[in-house]
């Protein structure tokens, strides 16, 4: 909001520096976002929160300044002659819904149409308001000054003079003043005639009766609207106007008389026309003032330091507030009718503290509690974290909400938002991989870069109750090089095995015991035959694998991806168990390798397995060290090299030992189908 | 007729020049062994030999003939050694020589990750909130109107709740995606219900119908709640000082403006001065010399007063506890220091940017 030094000045005769003013204003929660022109020509740019309707206008802003710096607050002069029949003899009031219109004051004026004087128009178009005619210049001047919105009709096109303010009627037509013909709705409060709408309540007046060159006497209405009827009309038909960003926000119940005076008074004192006597004030019924205690010590207690009682009180009343004596050891305040937002005692602090000056106020901190700790799940959050950095990969982070399109791959169930801002971001992520790290891979291929190893941490939802179930997750990717090409070495390409040794480096690093792969049940975006499903124990973590052909042409990817998808929930809760120290061995390992042919449709874990069935106790170890398949091993058939290590805890081996377990190791590999080719 | 001595020394004169000769042509350790084998050999070495016929000489000449031949011996062997030790040297010179790489070749760095610029400053953020005692506790992305927006003071209908246009959930009664971490005021607060003293911090992501560059419809915040009996806005300022000291460098000063939020009165928005320009006003800063960091405020009695009401007791009596909250956005911190002026950098996932930044 602008408001022009120089009108400012009309009601409080500030004389500091305006940048002085600005700052003082800003820290008093009166933002002022930039400052234009220069001595009295300035105009400051106010930036007001929501709450302070009362200073969405140039004379609420001047009572601010007279508290800010202990000047006294010039009123508004708004006195008038009245002259010829009475306002109420000409036009009549009806308030139909008083659920939209608490009170409706009006009074008929006798104009002289035409343009308003310079010092109108100028002060308009400074604050960026387009001058019109004297009239309506005179309504938004007087919106302006002292924040009360007002409407002018003409009261010749008004039938049988009389006005009913009611809610509007389903179908109902207006062509309001910006010439758009609207279609209003039962919750769109109306100023009506004895049968069409003439105006939007609080919003916007109507095209019918308008004020125009032919008016020669104007039927002006100020008004004060349900907060609610307005904030829910403007939103019905979205349109937000000065008035109804007012009105909205509670305007002033005190403002319509003062602002239908303040305008006569202009009109006036212009000599643009002259007001019929008698106000007409529907449902101007006074109301109860509203009360708010405040105790000094509470004061004290929230602000952390002592401001005297007599400055809290010059404070308040400088904003409005009237004392009303004491009750016990609070002093009891009038709020003023401007101050909707002010009900209770702790508002009253607030505005102690904004004119005390928050800078006054001494820092404190408070008592010491020691220092906290991350909890066990969220040091293994970090663990998991700093593992995957580690294995070489890159934090991204993408969207909760994804394109269902984009989504459809994973077949979990989704959750839909009601009100996405596009479609594609229509619904919240089931998997991070399947679109979001697809994406992210997309994005890189499309910037020219091929190697992309990445990894996410967040959550999936799902449809759930009360609330769509949440579910943490990590969300690898790789795809690419692995290894990039080096002078000495060519690029190796990512492939599942890299995704795995990731994982199990994770499990390594949290301590949860070898994770297992089980081949089936896989997810249908995986290449069925380059992908496993993820076990802890019996307790399913999710899967790893490529992804299918299908999907990465879908998505128009040039090398292979491979992928893995774990829920972190249950493996961040599990407990780390301490380590347990085992004894250094104190002799020598033996190792032995065992040239294996077997079925290759056997899995290498099988071998392994049986193998260490085979084995006995001395056996401490077994890895699959080579795996070769084409000739001369013939076709079906797969070797594989496998090393054996072996150690006794309390001597030295003898070598019949060992000899005794690698022959066990082949006659069980034999009699399981593989050859054995050299010990 | 001669001395018989001068005959010998004649002879070792000799014997010296052919040895050096013959060491001169040796090129290998065979040729050295061949060289000692022709001088020193047991059985026909030329130095033996000579070392043999002194039997005949009188006891005087053989003594001093002796020791002419053993000087002799001597030199030999010591001259066999040093050529010996000289081409060991030479061949591993060779050698090494041969090894050489070319070391100004691309080293082979190992792979390295990195954590997100978000992540980066969260860590950072929990850290330092941890020092000063506070407990990050975390909370849901999706949650109700009740814990969103009521019982922060913010009823159905409230202007306030433009603020932050929300996400809601298709086909669920109230569920919606959550448009601040203040919920974690509420649910903590509501699943602590003992002596009412809480010191938290709430990071998390936040959604907002919003999508500029300025404006991301997701993004994170952190949170903080302090309550207890004799918190103040003191200590609120004192608070924030101190950790946006420890964030940015104490020698940015710090500004408390009154401001407005439904669920906190007095309401104080915070500034921090400019680490652009140093204050002295600049394009980032508007030219006020001031950056809006954050939002703060002492918590409204009728938070405490909605989380009673839910917990059907007295536990947050606004007469016996106060407490203040702040909240801060953690892209708008990873933006100032590292002078990102798109929020949507964040969320493309594009590596030339995330690789930009120390992790
Ligand atoms: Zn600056």
């Amino acid at each position: 909001m602008k408001v022009l030094l120089s009108w400012l000045r009309e009601f409080v005769d500030v004389r500091v520096e305006t940048a002085r003013l600005a700052e003082d204003l800003t820290l008093a929660g009166l933002a002022v976002d930039a400052v234009e022109g220069r001595g009295e020509d300035a105009v400051l740019d106010l930036d007001v929160t929501t709450n302070r309707v009362d200073c969405m206008n140039v004379h609420g802003v001047a009572r601010e300044v007279s508290v800010l710096y202990g000047l006294p607050l010039k009123p508004l002069e708004a006195s008038f002659a009245e002259s010829g029949a009475a306002s109420a003899d000409t036009l009549e009031v009806l308030i139909e819904a008083p659920d939209l219109c608490p009170r409706f004051c009006a009074r008929v004026l006798d104009v002289r149409l035409g343009p308003s004087p310079s010092w109108i128009r100028d002060r308009l178009e400074v604050v960026g308001v387009r001058p019109i005619n004297n009239v309506v210049d005179l309504t938004n001047y007087v919106m302006i000054e002292m924040g009360h919105p007002s409407h002018a009709f003409d009261l010749a096109r008004i039938p049988e003079g009389k006005l009913r303010v009611r809610w509007g009627r389903e179908g109902e037509r207006l062509t309001t003043l910006d010439g758009v013909a609207r279609t209003l709705a039962p919750r769109v409060g109306v100023v009506a005639g004895m049968h069409e709408a003439l105006a939007l309540a609080g919003i916007m007046g109507g095209a019918s009766s308008e004020v125009s060159e032919t008016t020669r006497t104007v039927a002006l209405e100020a008004a004060y609207w349900e907060p609610l009827a307005i904030r829910r009309a403007a939103k019905t038909l979205s349109l937000r106007t000065e008035a109804s960003h007012r009105f909205e926000r509670g305007a002033d119940p005190e403002g319509p008389p003062v602002a239908t005076a303040r305008i006569a008074h202009l009109l006036q004192k212009i000599g643009a026309g002259t007001s019929r006597p008698g106000l007409i004030d529907s449902g101007g019924a006074r109301r109860a003032p509203r009360t708010a205690q405040l105790r000094t010590s509470r004061v004290t207690l929230v602000l952390g330091t002592k401001v005297p009682e007599a400055r809290g009180r010059e404070i308040l009343t400088g904003l409005g507030f009237r004392t009303r004596g004491r009750e016990a050891d609070a002093e009891v305040y009038e709020v003023p009718t401007w101050r909707g937002d002010v009900s209770r005692e702790v508002d009253l602090v607030e505005e102690v503290a904004r004119h005390h000056g928050l800078a006054s106020i001494p820092s404190t901190v408070p008592p010491s509690r020691g220092v906290e700790g991350l909890r066990p799940w969220q040091v293994r959050e970090r663990a998991v974290r700093e593992t995957m950095v580690a294995a070489g990969l890159t934090e991204v982070a993408s969207y909760s909400f994804v394109s269902e399109a984009e989504a459809a791959a994973d077949p979990a169930p989704r959750v839909a938002l009601r009100n996405p801002l596009s479609a594609d971001q229509g619904v919240l992520r089931s998997s991070l991989v399947i679109p979001g790290l697809l994406g992210a891979l997309r994005t890189n291929l499309r910037y020219g870069r091929r190697d992309v190893g990445i990894f996410e941490i967040g959550r999936v939802f799902g449809p759930g109750e009360p609330l769509p179930r949440e579910e943490r997750r990590l969300g690898i990717l790789l795809s690419g090089a692995a290894m990039p090409a080096h002078w000495s070495q060519k690029a190796r390409a990512a492939d599942v095995f890299d995704v795995k040794g990731i994982l199990d480096a994770l499990a390594a690093r949290l301590g949860l015991g070898a994770l297992r792969v089980a081949p089936e049940g896989l997810p249908p975006f995986v290449h069925p035959g380059k992908s496993a499903r993820i076990l802890r124990g019996s307790e399913a973590l999710g899967w790893l694998g490529a992804l299918h052909p299908d999907l990465a042409s879908a998505w128009e990817l040039r090398d292979e991806a491979v992928a893995a998808e774990i829920a972190l929930d249950g493996i961040l809760a599990a407990p780390a168990s301490p380590a347990r120290f085992r004894p250094l061995p104190r002799f020598p390992e033996v190792s032995r390798d065992l040239s294996i042919v077997c079925d290759a449709a056997s899995p290498a874990a099988d071998v392994e397995s049986r193998i260490h069935a085979a084995g006995g106790d001395l056996l401490r170890g077994v890895r699959v060290t080579d795996r070769y398949e084409g000739p001369p091993v013939p076709a079906g058939r797969v070797s594989l090299t496998v090393a054996l290590r072996y150690h006794h805890p309390e001597r030295t081996l003898a070598g019949e030992e060992v000899e005794e377990s690698v022959d066990r190791v082949v006659r069980a590999l034999r009699a399981a189908g593989a050859e054995i080719r050299g010990e | 007729m001669s001395d018989p001595l001068d005959a010998l020394q004649a002879k070792v004169r000799a014997l010296r020049e052919e040895f050096e000769r013959a060491l001169g042509e040796a090129r290998d350790p065979q040729g050295f062994q061949a060289v000692k084998d022709r001088f020193l050999g047991r059985k026909s070495g030329a130095v033996t030999g000579l070392l043999r016929s002194l039997a005949g000489l009188a006891e005087d000449a053989r003594r001093d003939a002796g020791r002419e031949l053993n000087a002799l011996k001597q030199d030999i062997e010591a001259r066999l050694d040093g050529a010996r030790e000289a081409l060991t040297a030479r061949s591993r010179d060779e050698r090494l020589a041969h090894e050489r790489v070319d070391v100004t070749l691309p080293g082979r760095p190992p792979v390295l990750g990195r954590r997100h610029p978000l992540t980066v400053v969260r860590e950072e953020l929990e850290e330092i909130f941890l020092s000063m005692g506070y407990e990050v506790y975390d909370g849901a992305e999706t949650d109700d109107d009740y814990h969103c927006f009521e019982a922060l003071n913010m009823p159905p209908d409230h202007p306030a709740r433009d603020m932050q246009d929300t996400f809601y959930v298709a086909g669920h009664s109230g569920a919606l995606l959550r448009t601040h971490t203040s919920t974690g005021q509420i649910r903590y607060m509501l699943s602590n219900p003992h002596p009412p003293v809480v010191r938290i911090i709430c990071p998390g992501k936040v959604f907002r119908r919003d999508d500029d560059i300025t404006h991301s419809p997701m993004f994170q915040q952190v949170e903080a709640l302090v309550v207890g009996p004799g918190i103040t806005l003191g200590d609120l300022k004192g608070s924030i000082e101190a950790f946006l000291h420890a964030l940015f460098g104490p020698q940015y000063p710090v500004r408390f403006r009154s401001s407005f939020f439904p669920y906190t009165e007095p309401s104080v928005e915070v500034d921090l001065g400019c680490i652009v320009c140093g204050g002295k006003g600049c394009r980032v800063c508007k030219g006020t010399g001031w950056l809006e960091i954050m939002g703060s405020g002492m918590v409204h009695p009728a938070v405490f007063e909605a989380v009673n009401a839910r917990l059907g007791r007295m536990v947050y009596d606004p007469e016996e506890v106060t407490g203040f909250a702040f909240g801060l956005g953690i892209e708008r911190v990873a933006m100032m220091k590292h002078g990102i002026d798109d929020i949507r950098l964040f969320y493309g996932s594009d590596l030339r940017f995330l690789e930009q930044f120390p992790a």
